[in-house]
């Protein structure tokens, strides 16, 4: 059985093959997983039983990981070192990275293999536990659900056919193994009753089971269809994660949600509206402001009584005069109701009030709204923005950034230097921030870059920053966004990315219709007195480019004054889902590993509360997690080693011999001494026995107290007979009397047995009375 | 010891000549069972003792049916019985026999006393001057008669079954206790639970049962069992178990005077009968522990701690026994 389990797995990892560049990044997961399962196996056949397996697979696995993972790192080539937990930790942060930045399919990282090796090792060890100790093989199909998922959620593709097939062909195997065994273990048997699960004889048994199994499979096709609340879009939702407690929003990544739109390259619908500006405002659905040294995040946002939307929004931050409300620009949305639905809502920029129903929510600084319920899928709403189009000459005589509150010029202190000279070689001889953010705009529109929407991927260990501002230039909005949003901000201007979509393109008088192909993601700059501006460092070419971007008026010219330009960055929308504050990082996403994907972008805005949740985190977290283990292995060490005890006892009474019958008394002694019974040096077998018929208000019943006589007439013929011959069935009858004893007392007598087993302490065994008889013995 | 018919060792020709043993008992006990109701720890002892070749001392209050037990058991057993009743003014010849002068022939012919019999049923022991306890005591522990010079053997089996009332009655001589050790094992009768004495009532009413009770058994074949009962295995552990109980009977503070040697070999050889009735060839805790009491019991002397305490011997003994832990594993 455990390595049909393993099989099953084994097949499972086909499920990735889609989303993981690369021939062998399967290997260390095959590796650990077989080595699980045949710790598994070994031990259940050689010592039998199941309690220790877990703890020796994870003790064997903890010697290979070592050598499989960090092999520097260790001491004569396989003990772990300390070194060994930070380069775990480097690894994990930099697969969780993988899963975040790349889309599918994505290079084997170090880090992304070792949280697949980890991943299928935990699922091989549960598939393990579920199959082979609870017999219950049919629940691993559970787990392989769960990484079904992954590629389909992080693949528009899909998952394709070969790999379904195969892991559904490992999962049948597994339960075939299952009933052979089964019909193997009742076959030595002659029962005349049929067993449970014997297909009933004769045609019209079999007929019946086949119409059993037609309507339950009908009714399994057509239920869901019946219940409303299990249609499909809700599964979006879970998987691009919901809203959490607390008041404060989790989201999936905003850049995965990018990158999956562009990628899908679709041009299903996501919004449309109407609007009387002739040249509409992007749509800005998330305003990223924390650059980590490669992913822009968003610092999480919370939804509080003070913040919700009841019509007008907050003062946008910097402009120098409140917005005339004659000038304000209507635009009525309706997402499309095939769109999962968006807690963030898709704006102009600067949104000036907002209807809509339900509970909605604005982010002061950002002005980004959102809501902590799960949106319908389909909705509409009426914006009202302000036309923020600063002329350029007001941008070049900005002052310096005043009245921006939080710090917008933050940057990791480890960034690569040549950026910072790129920078400054960049905005040589500019006067203003204004010229500087024009020279870093021609930078990106007029250098050498390729907009591309699948660049190759990031070699391991570069930096995806300078990889694209140095080595090969390619990238699409997201790199392009990112990269001029961190040079801006080293030129001293307050810069971040904005996440939404373009306007679209017209479709009608006055409308105008988003698709996915506009997701699109932008640099925003801060000027004082205009507020945050909105540039456009990606070619606009349909070609080469995105599309329907266009390039603000202020940012076009180079020269003068293009008057009443419009710059500053507004709407954009975003068919996305939701979204939410805390992650942030930017880049494309998926992965081959759903779960790790989802765990790790958790993290990515979280790190500290939500280690637990299994993404990368500080490296700390390993050894969190190891001390957690190294405790619970302690208070379990008890339990492990009765536990070994009893089976190494077990094991004997079955192989027989003349001791048997001794270890099985034994057993039986360790049982009542756990159990708090007493047990008396001066009974003899027999009077224990006839004591312990009697435990409890009704005694241990006939069949029990029979096994329990046989125990002890074996035991007694053992110790006292001239010739003691090996008894026949001790095994079971151990079985039967242990279980009725545990079964005798309270179940906080049992847990204290299973925890604290008394037998292990010498000074709680029974001893002689000291001196019962002076000088006798 | 509810499950006194099974066992679990083998033994070969040893368990079938226990089992032997245990069938023919069964067969005594059902038979005087007929006539002795409700009194099975006693029959259980007084079987245990006629296969170990010891001798029987019964003590109780007058009308319980100690000469019924003897009787009983001589009659089921077809062997010769003899009963004496003891009187301060008997003689010891009057129990061993005497040679008379034949003047015709001009010899002495010996004349057998009542010991001469398988079974000897000694009524009243106490009653007797001590002169003459004695004379019957060396028979019991010689198993021969010394008379005028000669020396003759008494056929096996031979087992004395000697009834006293308690000391403290009237008109009895308490067997001195270097008497009291040659016998196995003392048991008290005691008075029958209601319902035995109602079934009584009904079978004694108009006859005694004892007439009707038929022989199961004969001489020669309890000499056989005796035989049998001697294979019976000792492990090295048990032999340890029995000596360190005797032993504490000499060390325990309560009591004046232990437990002899001779006892020793009484307690081992009526654990081998007790295992053998039970049908199993070999001693276990149990046999001791449930001999204890009656092998030992009687050969004690409860020191003045014991007195204070009102400790009877046979509740020093239980004590002792239940602190002595038994053999553990080989």
């Amino acid at each position: 059985m455990p390595l049909a389990a393993l099989v099953t797995m084994l097949a499972s990892l086909s499920l990735l093959s889609g989303l993981v560049r690369g021939d062998t990044w399967w290997v260390p997961a095959a590796v650990l997983m077989t080595v699980v399962a045949l710790v598994s196996a070994a031990y259940r056949s050689l010592v039998g039983g199941a309690f220790a397996v877990p703890f020796l697979q994870l003790f064997a696995v903890l010697l290979l990981y070592a050598p499989l993972f960090s092999p520097e790192t260790t001491v004569l080539g396989f003990l772990p070192t300390l070194d060994t937990l930070d380069h775990t930790g480097a690894l994990f942060v930099e697969g969780l990275h993988t899963v975040n930045t790349n889309t599918p399919a994505v290079s084997p990282t170090p880090g992304l293999i070792v949280i697949i090796a980890m991943v299928f090792m935990v699922f091989t060890m549960t598939a393990d536990f579920l199959a082979v100790t609870a017999r219950c093989p049919g629940m691993v199909g559970g787990l392989l659900l769960s990484l079904l998922a992954v590629p389909l959620f992080v693949d528009d593709a899909g998952v394709s056919w070969g790999p379904a097939a195969i892991t559904a062909i490992g999962f049948l195997a597994l339960l075939a193994v299952d009933m052979w065994v089964r019909s193997h273990e009742w076959g030595t048997r002659v029962s005349t009753r049929r067993g449970p699960g014997t297909p009933p004889d004769g045609v019209l048994g079999r007929v019946g089971l086949a119409a059993v199994s037609v309507v339950a499979v009908v009714l399994a096709l057509l239920l869901p269809q019946a219940l409303p609340s299990l249609r499909t879009d809700a599964l979006y939702t879970l998987a691009e994660g919901g809203i959490v407690a607390n008041d404060s929003v989790t989201t999936t990544h905003p850049m995965v949600s990018l990158r999956r739109d562009l990628g899908a390259d679709s041009d299903r619908t996501v919004l449309t509206y109407r609007t009387d500006d002739e040249e509409p405002e992007y749509l800005r659905t998330f305003a990223l402001d924390e650059f980590d040294g490669e992913n822009w995040t968003m610092t999480p946002v919370h939804a509080g009584r003070d913040s919700g939307v009841d019509g007008t929004l907050p003062t946008p931050p910097g402009l120098a005069f409140a917005p005339d409300e004659d000038e304000l620009v209507t635009t009525r949305i309706s997402l499309d109701s095939d769109t999962p639905p968006m807690d963030f809502l898709p704006l102009p920029y600067p949104a000036r009030s907002v209807e809509i129903a339900g509970d909605w929510y604005v982010d002061e600084s950002s002005l980004m709204v959102f809501t902590t319920e799960t949106p319908p899928s389909g909705y509409n709403f009426v914006v009202t923005s302000a036309e923020n189009r600063p002329g350029a000459r007001e941008l070049d005589t900005a002052g310096p950034p005043r009245s921006l509150t939080d710090d917008r010029l933050h940057l990791p202190q480890d960034l690569d230097e040549r950026v910072q000279e790129l920078t400054g070689t960049l905005v040589e001889g500019a006067d203003s921030d204004y010229e500087s953010a024009l020279a870093l705009q021609e930078f990106f529109i007029g250098g050498d870059f390729t907009y591309d929407l699948s660049p190759p991927p990031v070699p391991e260990g570069t930096d995806p920053l300078t990889h694209f501002l140095f080595e090969d230039r390619i990238g699409y909005c997201e790199q392009y966004a990112g990269a001029m949003a961190v040079m801006a901000r080293q030129a001293g201007i307050p810069a971040r990315v904005a996440v939404g979509y373009t306007a679209g393109k017209p479709s009608g008088e006055d409308r105008w219709t988003v698709t996915a192909s506009d997701a699109h993601a932008w640099p925003e700059l801060y000027f004082e007195g205009s507020g945050w501006v909105r540039f456009e460092p990606t070619p606009a070419d349909p070609d080469g480019g995105q599309g329907t971007a266009s390039r603000p008026d202020y940012s076009s010219g180079v020269d003068e004054l293009p008057d009443d330009v419009a710059p500053e960055p507004n709407t954009e929308d975003e068919p996305e889902a939701d979204e939410s504050p805390e992650e942030g990082p930017s880049t494309a996403p998926e992965s081959s590993e759903a779960p790790d994907e989802e765990s790790g972008a958790a993290t990515d805005g979280w790190d500290e509360t939500s280690a637990v949740s299994g993404g990368q985190g500080p490296p700390g977290w390993p050894a969190a997690f190891l001390v957690g283990l190294l405790v619970l292995s302690a208070a379990a060490l008890p339990a492990l080693i009765r536990a070994l005890v009893r089976r190494a006892r077990r094991s004997a009474v079955t192989a027989g011999g003349p001791a048997a019958a001794h270890t099985a008394w034994r057993e039986v002694r360790d049982t009542c001494l756990d159990l708090g019974m007493d047990w008396d040096l001066t009974e003899s077998p027999r009077s224990t026995a006839a004591r312990l018929a009697a435990v409890g208000e009704k005694g241990l019943g006939q069949e029990t107290e029979g096994a329990l006589w046989r125990l002890a007439l074996a035991e007694e013929a053992a110790r006292y007979a001239p010739d003691p011959r090996p008894v026949q069935g001790l095994q079971g009858d151990l079985g039967t009397v242990v279980a009725a004893l545990a079964g005798s007392v309270t179940s906080g007598r049992r847990w204290r047995a299973v925890l604290l087993p008394r037998s292990l302490a010498p000074w709680r065994r029974p001893r002689i009375e000291a001196d019962p008889v002076p000088g006798l013995l | 010891m509810s499950l006194g018919t099974q066992h679990d060792g083998h033994g070969g020709d040893v368990q079938e000549d226990v089992d032997a043993v245990a069938t023919v008992a069964d067969r005594v006990r059902d038979a005087i069972e007929t006539v002795i109701e409700g009194k099975p720890d006693v029959l259980r002892i007084t079987l245990t003792v006629l296969l170990a070749e010891g001798h029987l001392l019964i003590e109780d209050v007058p009308g319980v049916g100690k000469t019924m037990l003897a009787k009983a058991l001589g009659r089921a057993v077809d062997c010769s019985v003899q009963r004496v009743q003891f009187t301060p003014d008997l003689l010891p010849s009057d129990i061993t026999g005497v040679s008379i002068y034949h003047q015709d022939r001009g010899e002495f012919e010996f004349n057998p006393g009542p010991v001469f019999a398988n079974i000897v049923l000694g009524d009243e022991i106490n009653r007797a001057s001590p002169k003459t306890q004695s004379a019957l005591l060396e028979c019991m522990a010689e198993r021969q008669v010394s008379v005028d010079g000669e020396t003759r053997a008494l056929e096996r089996p031979f087992m004395v079954v000697a009834t006293q009332n308690p000391t403290d009655m009237e008109g009895t001589y308490a067997l001195p206790e270097a008497q009291r050790d040659r016998f196995m094992a003392r048991v008290s009768v005691g008075y029958p639970s209601p319902q035995a004495e109602l079934d009584m009532i009904d079978s004694h009413g108009s006859r005694s049962p004892l007439e009707h009770l038929a022989p199961v058994t004969n001489a020669a074949e309890i000499r056989d069992l005796v035989e049998r009962v001697q294979h019976v295995h000792v492990a090295p552990g048990m032999r340890r178990y029995v000596v360190d109980l005797v032993n504490s009977t000499r060390t325990a503070p309560e009591l004046k005077l232990g437990a002899s040697p001779r006892a020793t070999l009484h307690l081992v050889r009526a654990a081998r009968a007790h295992a053998a009735l039970e049908g199993r060839h070999y001693v276990v805790p149990d046999d001791v522990q449930a001999l204890a009491v009656p092998v030992l019991a009687h050969r004690l002397l409860p020191g003045p701690e014991a007195h204070m305490e009102r400790l009877s011997p046979e509740q020093i003994v239980a004590k002792l026994v239940a602190r002595l832990p038994v053999p553990g594993p080989r």
